[in-house]
């Protein structure tokens, strides 16, 4: 093991050395590609191996990634990149098949659902093909099953339904020995995404409360209420997982803290763009200095950080620009941000911020 | 220069700019096709020169495999490595085509380029004394610099650049005649010293050292492969960049008339400081495209396969306002450019009196 390290290490270094460049192993990419494209060493190239219509605006793609990806747990994303019109992009989705798959077959899936102007999710729908490559990176999200088995209520809306299916699966596999819920919104019984599994799981699993709702069939719309989770055996000893468009997530939350349920209890993950926190736009704006450009720029209101250096003619990496993705990711020297999704403020020291998300507050020195 | 009233600089500022306007817009799948086929043209050269280069012991072989390396080392030199550092692929948001991030294949680190050449030379083209990039701070070029016999041997010293062109623009930045003038001291620049090293270091070491001793029986004939790609690439990369701002007409100027220039000014300087030379499809492409040198200054991040097709455009514009548009071939403009090599070597007095003799016999004929 240690020899093998010490041989990538050394290779790795002379690589760079020859090649001018810190991926040293993708120099040959654009050639080795182009004879077969799951040769690129830049990122993990996965195959387009099935596509599957789950509703009239979602669909589960089968992928096969390269043998060499480092999976994954149960309710983590990943991120995806691929070109549209020569322009790398780069999002985020959820994992919706369960590891065992990946490791008895080297499949995994993602199920996604056309956003109404998404850039991406159309072009994934309209113009993504079997046999196609896209590009994966490592999974990662700590919307984890609990370790050790605790009991489990899950509130689940809409296409935030995919991470919760591939736990469902772990799970179901493995006897996960404790009550498991699920709530599970959705407009429409047409809108119920992975119908066919979670029957399957809950035929298989007498541990699963399966309980599915439709929101937007009566006359009045039905939304979660606290009788769905008086109805929840033990619910104070649960710990929730929520997933879902804000509206949901910010109910339930209330919901469950009014039902006695600790933070420590709540976990959620965002499956869209959460809506930025409301910010005071009084305190934020400062002066910016891109250090490694030697660019200083003054910033005004509630500019991210991102914005600030492509006005100022820089072109640091992008990504998702909503604070998912993480490709904008840079060392933040010295200076206070505030972060536009959750309107936590930064420390003043050095630490990693997303460039997308992040409003300076007074003077901050970016290495970039 | 062209004397353009503030109203016209701003209509010749607008203009440009439209044009500009209009190739960002259609920036897409076109540029990413051409500049990967030009990559992967690169990496298939490289591979193939590196791989024949060991039996090179075989002489058309070593000539196949020196072209080979010498042409891939062109590649990356001026259609990848210096048009991506000027940010012409970033909208493509590949890192590895990261202005920021790239790293080429010479001594000069990409680091100390974006501030020699992208910053300082795009900037103030053609200003003397702040442009060090007119004459490299070693050949004088026009007579705003004050002759001395030195000068006499100058046109060796331009052999010599460009024998070794990637050493003397790896070492630009050193800015040795401050240092040799007293302005500028060695500790200020030993950042700079540091990161010379190593990336001279790395270079040398792999074609110097690393693949003439992975081949060890054939060690010469490698070493001597090797040496001729780089010197291939060295010739030719400084004949063309000469041609870009050393040719007759190309304009110097001074920092006074630019002090303050607005942006009009500033298209207007690179448009009379620059000059193209024409040429079949390859010795563009080769080129890096600075054939279309006057294009390139005027969009220094447009991908620089648009410029012949924006060149009618940008002449179009350079016609309404009675700017010059130099041109011409290949080898006219570098004649001319070793003309001026010659000319400015000798003393004032007697290129004055060579040139007078030279535009009587002209109007005799």
């Amino acid at each position: 093991m240690l020899a093998r390290l010490t041989q990538t290490k050394a290779l790795h270094w002379l690589g760079r050395q020859l090649l001018n460049r810190d991926d040293p192993a993708a120099w040959l990419d654009p050639l080795a590609g182009a004879i077969n494209p799951m040769w690129v060493q830049e990122y993990t190239p996965a195959r387009v191996e099935r596509i599957m219509a789950e509703t009239a605006d979602t669909k589960t793609f089968v992928l096969k990634p390269a043998s060499r990806w480092t999976g994954f747990d149960a309710g983590q994303h990943v991120n995806i990149c691929t070109e549209i019109d020569g322009i790398r992009r780069t999002r985020t989705f959820s994992l919706s098949s369960s590891p065992e798959l990946w490791h008895k077959q080297g499949l995994i899936t993602l199920t996604i659902k056309r956003l109404p102007g998404g850039l991406v999710t159309n072009w994934l729908h309209d113009s993504l093909s079997e046999g196609d490559i896209l590009g994966l990176a490592d999974a990662f999200g700590e919307f984890l099953v609990p370790q050790p088995a605790k009991p489990v209520l899950f509130i689940a809306g809409g296409s935030g339904i995919t991470p919760v299916l591939s736990q469902l699966e772990t799970m179901a596999a493995s006897h996960y020995p404790a009550p498991v819920t699920l709530l599970y919104f959705v407009r429409t019984g047409n809108d119920i995404i992975g119908r066919e599994k979670l029957e399957a799981i809950a035929a298989r699993y007498p541990g699963l409360n399966l309980n599915i709702i439709a929101t937007h069939e009566g006359k009045e719309p039905r939304f979660l209420c606290d009788a769905d989770l008086e109805a929840i055996d033990g619910l104070k000893e649960r710990e929730a997982y929520l997933c879902g468009p804000k509206g949901l997530m910010d109910l339930a939350t209330e919901l469950l803290q009014q039902r006695g349920l600790a933070e420590s209890q709540m976990h959620s993950t965002f499956f869209a763009p959460p809506a930025p926190a409301a910010l005071d736009n009084d305190q934020l704006g400062g002066e910016v200095s891109f250090t490694r450009s030697s660019v200083n720029v003054g910033s005004e209101g509630d500019a991210n950080l991102l914005e600030i250096a492509e006005a100022a003619g820089l072109k640091p990496r992008y990504g998702c620009r909503m604070g998912i993705c993480h490709q904008c990711s840079c060392r933040k020297t010295s200076g206070t941000v505030v972060n536009r999704l959750t309107g936590k403020v930064s420390g003043p020291g050095e630490e990693s911020v997303q460039l997308c998300v992040s409003v300076p507050r007074g003077p901050v020195q970016i290495d970039v | 220069m062209k004397k353009l009233s503030e109203e016209q600089l701003n209509g010749l500022q607008q203009d440009l700019d439209a044009i500009r306007d209009e190739v960002l817009a259609d920036l897409g799948e076109r540029d990413a096709t051409y500049i990967r086929k030009i990559i992967r043209l690169h990496r298939t050269l490289e591979v193939g020169g590196r791989v024949m280069m060991p039996f090179g012991f075989i002489p058309p072989v070593f000539v196949a495999a020196t072209a080979s390396l010498g042409i891939a080392k062109i590649l990356e030199n001026m259609e990848i490595g210096h048009n991506v550092m000027h940010g012409q692929y970033d909208w493509m948001n590949d890192p590895a085509l990261n202005s920021q991030t790239y790293e080429w294949d010479t001594v000069c680190t990409s680091e100390s380029w974006r501030q020699t050449h992208n910053y300082e030379h795009h900037t103030y083209t053609n200003i003397i004394g702040k442009d060090r990039d007119y004459g490299y701070a070693v050949l004088r070029l026009s007579d705003d610099v004050k002759w001395h016999p030195g000068h006499l041997l100058q046109f060796v010293n331009y052999i010599l650049l460009t024998v070794l062109f990637q050493w003397g623009v790896g070492v630009h930045e050193l800015e040795s005649e401050k240092i040799r003038r007293g302005e500028l001291r060695w500790r200020d620049k030993l950042p700079f010293l540091k990161d010379f090293a190593r990336k001279g270091g790395r270079q040398a070491f792999k074609d110097y050292v690393f693949f003439p001793l992975l081949t060890l029986p054939v060690a010469p004939v490698v070493l001597a492969g090797n040496v001729g790609a780089n010197l291939i690439r060295n010739i030719w990369a400084s004949t063309v960049i000469f041609c870009g701002h050393f040719t007759q007409d190309a304009e110097t100027f001074t920092e006074e008339e630019c002090e303050g220039e607005s942006k009009g000014h500033w298209y207007l300087r690179q448009l009379s400081g620059s000059s193209n030379f024409t040429g079949g499809k390859w010795l563009h492409v080769l080129s890096g495209h600075l054939s279309y040198q006057v294009e390139h200054h005027v969009f220094p991040d447009l991908p620089a396969h648009r410029y012949p097709e924006i060149s009618a455009k940008v002449q179009e514009v350079c016609k309404k306002y009675d700017i010059p548009y130099n041109t011409g071939s290949f080898a006219k403009q570098y004649g001319t450019v070793l003309s001026r090599i010659a000319r400015f070597s000798l003393p004032d007095a007697v290129r004055t009196r060579l040139e007078q003799r030279g535009s009587g016999q002209l109007q005799a004929i």
